[in-house]
């Protein structure tokens, strides 16, 4: 994913400026993904240049509205049309974690599940009060879900640790 | 005050210890999760906190009645204390009214009003269409809001929950929870106990249990040292 597909998922909506862009990706994804002024117009300045949007005329304020072109949705369409791959994805730092405290000597390793059982507990009940203070966007909505699907899967994915190296110890 | 506080409950069954001494208390407003593997003891806890069962030692108290020297257990039960359990248990020649009035007419309350008060609180649930059908014609969401309706009528300030998403899908869940979790800010204590980590979420408390005891729980912040 790159900050320039997501100002075209934008742009796809009608011409928007630079600041109300910045704006709305932050609201769109959760709040997940902070953007500074300077990456979204030098963004901007690449997809000109590589013809997917086209500056209109600056407004009093001397604002410029973008606008996608044709080339821009097809991009667009290209990239939503490409399932994300396993390997686009970083490792996991927690899986290492743990996997390296059950290799390690004198550790204990149910000690490390817990706190870590106890921190994504955390995040979860963070993430759920988050939100609930949603009071519309699907989009945002459905970012902070997936967030919930993830923390309540390594949730899941501790509970099994744990049972599995019970029963090894048994 | 709060509304359920268990002083050092420990609870034996033959030799086997299900609880070794857990302290725990809700207040009013507040939604308290309670996890852990099976047979930590989250059903024992619940039960005790029900008064559907008595500890072996320690003390149970609903509303500072503690529930060893209440003389009649039952009306307290159906007067206090709000139960939501997975097989909701909602009689299914009864309509969704009859059901919530059910224990509000055990208690003597006269039909008219009854049927007033399950009314509105079916409505308050979200299910106010529902008051007139029979629960195999509802859907499981609104069956379970159904069974929520039930616990919450007659103003009772302590809700027990055991897995009140059963079966549900997530979105529907979600539902569930959000209802709970809205009572709650209404003044309800809720304990509630799931296995589920996606709706402890919803706590303000996440207690876990391990067994027969509380092994850890997230009022402490903690810095995370990931």
């Amino acid at each position: 994913m790159s900050i320039r597909h997501g100002l075209l998922a934008l742009l796809s909506g009608g011409p928007r400026y630079g600041y109300q862009l910045r704006v709305e990706f932050e609201a769109s994804t959760g709040a997940t993904w902070p953007l500074n002024i300077g990456q979204v117009y030098t963004t901007l300045s690449r997809l000109d240049r590589d013809g997917l949007v086209t500056p209109g005329g600056d407004d009093e304020q001397g604002r410029t509205l973008y606008e996608i072109t044709e080339k821009g949705r097809e991009e667009l369409a290209r990239w939503f049309a490409t399932p994300v791959g396993q390997t686009d994805r970083p490792r996991d730092e927690l899986v290492i974690k743990v996997a390296l405290a059950v290799a390690a000597v004198d550790v204990d390793v149910a000690e490390v599940i817990q706190a870590q059982r106890m921190a994504t507990m955390r995040t979860l009940q963070e993430l759920t009060r988050a939100k609930r203070d949603v009071a519309d966007g699907a989009a945002q909505r459905l970012v902070l879900d997936s967030m919930i699907f993830k923390a309540e899967a390594e949730q899941r994915w501790l509970d099994h640790c744990e049972a599995v190296l019970r029963e090894r110890k048994a | 005050m709060s509304v359920l506080e268990m002083r050092e409950v420990t609870r034996t069954f033959g030799d086997v210890p299900a609880l070794r001494g857990v302290t725990l208390a809700v207040g009013r407003g507040e939604l308290v999760a309670v996890m852990g593997p099976s047979g930590c003891g989250k059903s024992t806890l619940l039960n005790l906190a029900g008064g559907l069962d008595l500890p072996t030692s320690g003390s149970v108290s609903v509303e500072g009645a503690d529930l060893a020297g209440v003389r009649d257990r039952a009306a307290l039960r159906r007067g206090a204390i709000g139960y939501v359990f997975q097989d909701l248990n909602l009689i299914p020649s009864l309509t969704a009214a009859e059901n919530v009035m059910l224990p509000r007419e055990l208690d003597g309350v006269r039909a008219g009003r009854a049927r007033e008060e399950a009314e509105a609180v079916l409505r308050e649930v979200g299910v106010g269409e529902a008051a007139d059908r029979f629960p195999g014609e509802l859907s499981g969401g609104q069956r379970q809001r159904v069974a929520i309706a039930r616990a919450l009528v007659g103003e009772r300030r302590l809700l027990l929950a055991d897995e009140p998403t059963g079966a549900l899908d997530t979105a529907t869940g979600d539902d569930i929870l959000r209802l709970l979790r809205e009572r709650c800010d209404a003044g309800a204590a809720v304990l509630l106990v799931t296995h589920e980590p996606r709706y402890a979420g919803w706590a303000d408390r996440v207690v876990y249990l391990r067994d027969g005891r509380v092994a850890d729980a997230t009022d402490t912040p903690l810095e995370s040292a990931r």
